[in-house]
C-alpha cells in the first residue's frame, strides 16, 4: 500500500541542520495496523507527514498505491491527500467556528458532492463514532474525547484508503485513549481500512499488528 | 462551498463586524464623493449654451440720477448708439446684475396651475440680449418692441422651466402665476438653459422679464460682444468714453472669460479637496483592510493547514480567503446600498436618481476592487503556507 525507499528528511535553518530522518525504508500492506513508536523527537511526526504527502522528504522515493508521488504538483497532491488518505492529530485540528457537522463535511467540500450528499456522509461517520447526538454542538462544547472522534469521523467521511494517526490518544486520559482505539481497530477490521498511527503508550502500540521504532531518525525495529 | 464559506462568516460575526463596519463607512464616503463627481461630470458635459469667448461684462452705477422717465431713456440710449458705432462692438444688452460667472442671485418662486416651483432664478434683460449672448430661442420668440405692459406680463422661460411645468407640451401662450398668484405672466417663448454658474454647475430654472424704463434705474450691467481679438486698446477706449459719458460713476470692465475661469476654481477647488479627502480616507481602509486579512490568516494557520492537508490546494487556499472577503464586502455593501438609495427615494439634494445610481455603482465597484486587492496578496501568502508546518504550530 505505501512504500518507503531510502527516505531521508534534513531540516535546514540558518545556523543548524537537523536530520530528521534518515534512511528509512518501508512496506505498509494493504489492510494493515502499523504503529510507530520512539522517544520525542527521534522524527515521528516526520514521517507520518511524509508518508501523508504533508512534507516532502529531502531524498529517497515514496509510492502509495504503487503510484509514484515526487512528480505530482500541488493540486494533484491535494486531491490525491483528498481520495486516499486521512489525517487524525494529536490536537484534534478542528474548526472552533463551525458545528460538529461542518468540521465532518470539510473533506468533501473538496470533492463534487452535493450538499445533500455532505450531509449524509457526515452524519453517516459521526454515528460510526457515537457522535449523531452532538452535530450541532460546537468544538469548544465537547470533550477532549469528543473532540477527537470528530477529527476521526472527519478523517473517515471520505472512505480513504490509509488513515494516518498522529498520536491520537496522546492528550487523553486511558478511558477515552481505549475508546477512540476500539474505533480504530473496528475500521481497520471491518472497514479494512490501512492505519498508520504514532503513539508513546506501549499498550496501545501492541494492540497493533506491526510496531516500528524510531531512534533519532532512523528505524531501529 | 458558498454556504460553507457564509456559516463560517456568520459564526464569526463578532470578529467580522469592525471590518464590515470599516467597509460600510469608507462605501457611504466614497457614495458621497463619487455623488459629487457624478453631479460635476453630468453638469460639465452639457454645453454651456451661450457665447462667452467675445462677451465682456460693463459694471457701472447707476449716477444719473433724474425724475424724468423720458430723459433716462433718452440718456441710456445715447450711451448705448455710442458704444454700438464702434467698430470692434457687435451687439450689447443692458440687464440686471445678476451676469453670468458671478455669485449674483435673485430668485423667488412662481406657481402653474397652484404647483409652486422654488428657486427660479429671474433675470431682467433688454431685447437684444439673446443676439449678445447668442443664446438659442427653441420655441416662440424673444422680446421686441411690441411687448408693452400689459396685464399679462410677457416673459420668457427657460427649457429647464418649460420641461418642469409642461413635459413635452407647448410653453408659448401659457399663464405663470408669480408668488403670491396675485399676477399672471404669459410665456412669448422658451429659451435654451445655460449654465450661468460655471461649467460644472447645473443650469437650474431661469425666468427673463423685460426692462422698462423703471428697471433702468436698477440696473448696472451691459453685456457686450466684440469681434474676436479686440485689442487692450480698444477696451481702454471703451472704458474713457463710458467714464466721460457716466461721470461719478465707478466704471469696470471683465471678461467673461476670466470670470468663467475664477468660477470654475471656485468649484473645482472644494471638489478636488473632497477627492483628496476621500483618497486618503480609501488609502486607509486598504491599509487597515490589508492589516486584517494578514492578521486573520496568521490566526489562521491551523485551519489552512487543516484545509491543506484534508484536499485544499494552495490555489483553494487563496481563493477562499478572497470569497471571505469579497462576501464580507457584499454583506456591507448591501446594509450600505440601503442607506444610499434613501437620498434618491427621499430626494434629500434634489439631484436627479441617475446621479445617485451612478455614484452607487462606482462606489461598489471601488470597494470591490478594493477588497479583492488587499485580499490578493494575503491570499496568496496563505497558499504558501506549509501544511507540515502550519499543522506543526498548534
Ligand atoms: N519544521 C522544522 N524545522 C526544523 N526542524 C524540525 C522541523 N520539524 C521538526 N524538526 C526537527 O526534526 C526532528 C523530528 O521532529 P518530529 O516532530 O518528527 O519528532 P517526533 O518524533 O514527532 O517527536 P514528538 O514525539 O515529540 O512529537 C526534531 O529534532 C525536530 O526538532
Ligand atoms: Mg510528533
Amino acid at each position: 500500500m505505501i512504500r518507503l525507499q531510502n527516505i531521508e528528511k534534513v531540516y535546514r535553518t540558518d545556523t543548524i541542520e537537523t536530520l530528521a530522518l534518515n534512511s528509512i525504508s518501508l512496506d505498509v500492506a494493504k489492510g494493515e495496523f502499523l504503529s510507530i513508536m520512539g522517544p520525542s523527537g527521534c522524527g515521528k511526526s516526520t514521517l507520518l507527514n511524509i508518508m501523508g504527502l504533508l512534507d516532502t522528504p529531502s531524498k529517497g522515493d515514496i509510492k502509495i498505491s504503487d503510484q509514484k508521488t515526487d512528480h505530482l504538483s500541488d493540486k494533484q497532491l491535494a486531491q490525491f491527500r483528498n481520495q486516499k488518505l486521512g489525517f487524525i492529530f494529536q490536537s484534534y485540528h478542528l474548526i472552533n467556528d463551525l458545528q460538529v457537522l461542518d468540521n465532518v463535511e470539510l473533506p468533501l467540500l473538496y470533492r463534487n458532492t452535493t450538499a445533500k450528499e455532505r450531509k449524509m456522509l457526515a452524519t453517516e461517520a459521526l454515528e460510526k463514532v457515537g457522535l449523531s447526538n452532538r452535530i450541532k454542538h460546537f468544538p469548544t462544547q465537547l470533550s477532549g474525547g469528543q473532540r477527537q472522534r470528530v477529527a476521526i469521523a472527519r478523517a473517515i467521511v471520505g472512505r480513504p484508503e490509509i488513515i494516518l494517526a498522529d498520536e491520537p490518544t496522546g492528550n487523553l486520559d486511558s478511558a477515552m485513549g481505549n475508546e477512540i482505539m476500539d474505533i480504530l481497530i473496528n475500521l481497520n477490521r471491518n472497514e479494512g481500512t490501512t492505519i498508520i498511527m504514532v503513539t508513546h503508550d506501549e499498550n496501545m502500540a501492541h494492540k497493533t499488528h506491526r510496531l516500528v521504532r524510531l531512534f533519532d531518525g532512523s528505524q531501529v525495529q | 462551498m458558498f454556504k460553507h464559506l457564509f456559516k463560517l462568516i456568520w459564526n464569526k460575526k463578532k470578529q467580522n463586524f469592525l471590518l464590515m463596519s470599516e467597509m460600510l463607512f469608507s462605501f457611504l464616503v466614497l457614495f458621497a464623493v463619487f455623488t459629487l463627481l457624478v453631479y460635476y461630470y453630468d453638469n460639465y458635459k452639457k454645453p454651456m449654451g451661450f457665447e462667452y469667448q467675445n462677451v465682456w461684462v460693463i459694471s457701472y452705477n447707476n449716477a444719473y440720477q433724474t425724475k424724468s422717465t423720458d430723459s433716462l431713456n433718452t440718456y441710456y440710449e445715447i450711451l448705448r448708439q455710442n458704444i454700438k458705432a464702434m467698430p470692434e462692438v457687435r451687439e450689447l444688452s443692458f440687464c440686471s446684475f445678476n451676469t453670468p460667472f458671478t455669485n449674483n442671485m435673485s430668485q423667488g418662486r412662481i406657481s402653474y396651475h397652484k404647483k409652486p416651483l422654488d428657486h427660479v432664478n429671474f433675470y431682467t434683460a433688454d431685447e437684444s440680449f439673446p443676439a449678445t449672448m447668442n443664446m438659442q430661442i427653441l420655441e416662440g420668440r424673444w422680446f421686441n418692441k411690441t411687448d408693452v405692459a400689459t396685464k399679462n406680463k410677457p416673459i420668457v422661460i427657460n427649457s429647464d422651466i418649460k420641461e418642469q411645468l409642461f413635459g413635452k407640451g407647448a410653453a408659448v401662450g401659457q399663464l405663470i402665476s408669480n408668488y403670491d398668484e396675485k399676477e399672471k405672466m404669459r410665456v412669448i417663448g422658451v429659451v435654451q438653459s445655460i449654465k450661468m454658474k460655471g461649467d460644472y454647475a447645473a443650469t437650474g430654472y431661469g425666468l427673463y422679464q423685460k426692462t422698462d424704463t423703471g428697471s433702468l434705474r436698477w440696473m448696472g450691467k451691459i453685456m457686450v460682444q466684440v469681434v474676436p481679438g479686440a485689442s487692450a486698446a480698444f477696451e481702454g477706449h471703451l472704458y474713457k468714453t463710458l467714464a466721460n459719458y457716466m461721470k461719478n460713476s465707478n466704471v469696470e470692465i471683465e471678461h467673461l472669460t476670466n470670470k468663467r475661469t475664477s468660477i470654475n476654481y471656485f468649484t473645482l477647488v472644494p471638489m478636488i479637496v473632497l477627492s483628496i479627502v476621500g483618497g486618503f480616507l480609501a488609502i486607509n481602509v486598504a491599509l487597515g483592510l490589508f492589516g486584517v486579512l494578514w492578521y486573520n490568516i496568521n490566526q489562521r494557520r491551523g485551519e489552512i493547514g487543516l484545509r491543506r492537508a484534508v484536499g485544499a490546494s494552495g490555489g483553494a487556499v487563496s481563493s477562499q480567503l478572497i470569497y471571505e472577503s469579497m462576501i464580507l464586502a457584499t454583506l456591507s455593501l448591501i446594509v450600505g446600498s440601503f442607506f444610499a438609495v434613501q437620498f434618491p427615494l427621499l430626494n434629500v439634494f434634489d439631484l436627479s436618481a441617475g446621479i445617485y445610481i451612478s455614484a452607487m455603482l462606482l462606489a461598489i465597484t471601488f470597494i470591490y476592487a478594493l477588497v479583492f486587492l488587499c485580499s490578493l496578496y494575503p491570499g496568496r501568502q496563505a497558499a504558501a503556507i506549509y501544511p507540515a508546518v502550519a499543522l506543526h504550530e498548534e
